[in-house]
């Protein structure tokens, strides 16, 4: 749905565009500025609150747009302050398997659970996020795939360390885990704009988004904001009378099968 | 274009991939005469479906297609009500053995293994057979010979069992329990791999039940609506695999190709079809079996945990 992810990133961003010179009303929770830095704040919104998955949904762009107020940069390119943005989708429990061959074939064999792996991450960044900040501000952040610790202790042991990063890997082949090097980007001098994909397979439930502003390494600013993912029509019904009335489900699923076999038979009888 | 979400497989099909492998396997199953869920869960599994949802998703389909057919059958007069009755009592046992033992095995991670591996066994060691059956008979009718007519001995094995019944439609007085026994066994294939199980019924009634042959493919197909809506019903409640909005494309054009494929069947010889299903069947034995012993590309998979 290429056209709807465009309409949506034009209005938002016209939407930005038009409200932020005029000083912007904050559209999301008042950001927080730590004591003893320097002024400046960042402010963010998100083009899409709410995500609702239909039977054509194919996956959608999300927009990320904020401003820096307060900024004492001159010129966009002047790289004095970074942004990053991190989206984390709902965590869930997983199970990770690993094939191993028995008697000729190809079978499953050992497992780890991981007790909360989010649905979604992606880190968007001004430029290499490892760059911006120190490796303990990140980890403190949680920002970037390999300091989150997934509820299982992985440290040291090679074989935790292999199936670890599988699991990433897998992740990162689905565009569930994204980290996007160059996903934000200044326009002039205060406003930026990042853009994220959510693929067709993305879990429903509740999405944070946090943006944070880096001058010399440390977080100035930061605001958060939040989306939720939804199944709608057809999709939402169904999909809640599997889960919560999954008699009544199947049954509906056998008359559905019956009503059909006998139009069809109807249909072409020949007697 | 065209893209579809499904709401239980929780990804994104091809509509026009998905009515035209419904109608693919409706038209080759009107065509042989046969369910072709043997043919549609393989295949669903092969284009990307989680095995447990192709075999749930398999059953309902085939609800769909076995109506149609019982339809044409039961004007014919060519149902056994009674037969039916035993059937599906053993049936309705098998299949929830068969619920059961798949759920067990997908806590484990092993159902896509077990599923293929039973496959492979069942599709192998039948298509090998109707194979070297049809061959023989194609070779024969060279020759110029004709077909040979089957002696069939009047009294078996199954005469001395108790607990008789009287079969009127089948012209039968046999015991209970062969039915009942067939009845299990194809219930426990219904619900374990998502299709009717007619390829197994079928020659156990020719040849353990000994039933009049018009009446074998009417009472077959009308046992396997109920079967495969008991599976449907129970793997819809105890594992949530059933794909309605998946199971409703297949089912359209499955119903609408397999009427194409009767009309196909009518002008094709007996041997050469058989020949011809034969091969298919190993066909799909064989890509079950090379995706079991060659190395695959991912050695990982990822699911959610079990009871969250």
């Amino acid at each position: 749905m290429m056209n709807t992810a465009a309409i949506l990133r034009l209005t938002a961003l016209l939407l930005a565009l038009s409200c932020m010179p005029a000083g912007a009303q904050p559209a999301v929770p008042a950001p927080e500025v730590k004591p003893g830095t320097s002024q400046e704040t960042v402010q963010s919104d998100i083009s899409t609150r709410e995500i609702a998955i239909q039977s054509n949904f194919t996956g959608i762009e999300i927009l990320i747009f904020g401003s820096i107020d307060f900024s004492d940069s001159r010129t966009p390119g002047e790289g004095r302050y970074d942004v990053i943005s991190v989206v984390r989708g709902p965590a869930e429990p997983i199970v990770l398997r690993k094939k191993e061959r028995v008697a000729g074939i190809w079978v499953n064999g050992p497992a780890k659970t991981y007790g909360s792996v989010p649905g979604f991450y992606a880190v968007l960044s001004t430029r290499p996020f490892r760059a911006i900040a120190s490796d303990a501000t990140l980890k403190k952040l949680g920002i970037g795939l390999s300091d989150l610790d997934f509820g299982r202790y992985t440290m040291g042991d090679p074989e935790e360390q292999s199936f670890r990063s599988a699991m990433v890997r897998l992740r990162e082949e689905k565009n569930l885990f994204q980290e996007d090097d160059d996903g934000v980007r200044f326009i002039g001098r205060s406003l930026f704009r990042a853009t994220v994909a959510l693929p067709v397979n993305v879990p429903t439930g509740r999405y944070t988004v946090d943006v944070y502003l880096f001058r010399d390494g440390e977080v100035v600013s930061k605001s958060q904001g939040s989306l939720e993912v939804t199944k709608a029509g057809i999709e939402a019904f169904l999909y809640q009378l599997a889960f919560l009335h999954p008699f009544l489900y199947g049954l509906l699923g056998v008359i559905i099968a019956v009503l059909a076999g006998l139009a069809g038979w109807f249909a072409f009888r020949r007697d | 274009m065209f893209q579809i979400y499904l709401p239980i497989a929780e990804i994104s099909v091809n509509l026009v991939v998905m009515l035209g492998l419904g109608a693919a396997v409706g038209f080759l199953s009107g065509m042989f005469g046969v369910g072709g869920g043997f043919l549609l869960t393989p295949l669903l599994m092969l284009s990307g479906i989680p095995p447990a949802i192709a075999v749930a998703t398999g059953a309902n389909q085939i609800v769909g297609t076995s109506v149609s057919g019982t339809m044409a059958q039961w004007r014919r007069g060519n149902v056994d009500l009674q037969m039916g009755a035993v059937l599906i009592a053993g049936g309705v046992v098998g299949a929830l053995v068969g619920v059961f033992l798949l759920k067990i095995l997908r806590e484990a991670g092993q159902a896509g293994l077990m599923i293929s591996l039973t496959y492979v066994f069942f599709l192998g060691s039948i298509g090998a057979l109707m194979l070297w059956e049809s061959v023989n008979a194609i070779r024969r009718q060279r020759a110029g010979k004709s077909m040979s007519a089957r002696k069939a001995s009047q009294h078996n094995w199954i005469h001395g069992l108790p607990f008789k019944m009287r079969f009127p439609r089948s012209r039968l007085y046999i015991s209970a329990i062969p039915p009942l026994v067939i009845g299990f066994l194809v219930g426990l294939l219904a619900s374990f791999l998502g299709v009717g199980g007619g390829f197994i019924m079928v020659p156990a009634m020719i040849y353990l039940l000994r039933m009049p042959t018009n009446v074998v493919v009417g009472t077959s197909i009308f046992q396997i609506i109920f079967v495969t809506a008991i599976v449907t019903l129970l793997h819809a409640t105890l594992n949530h695999t059933l794909d309605i909005m998946l199971a409703f494309l297949l089912i359209i054009g499955g119903v609408i190709g397999g009427q194409f494929g009767v009309r196909a069947g009518q002008k094709l010889r007996g041997e050469q079809l058989r020949a011809l299903l034969a091969l298919m069947v190993l066909g799909v034995a064989i890509r079950i079996l090379l995706d079991l012993v060659i190395r695959p590309s991912e050695l990982y998979s990822i699911v959610p945990l079990a009871g969250s």
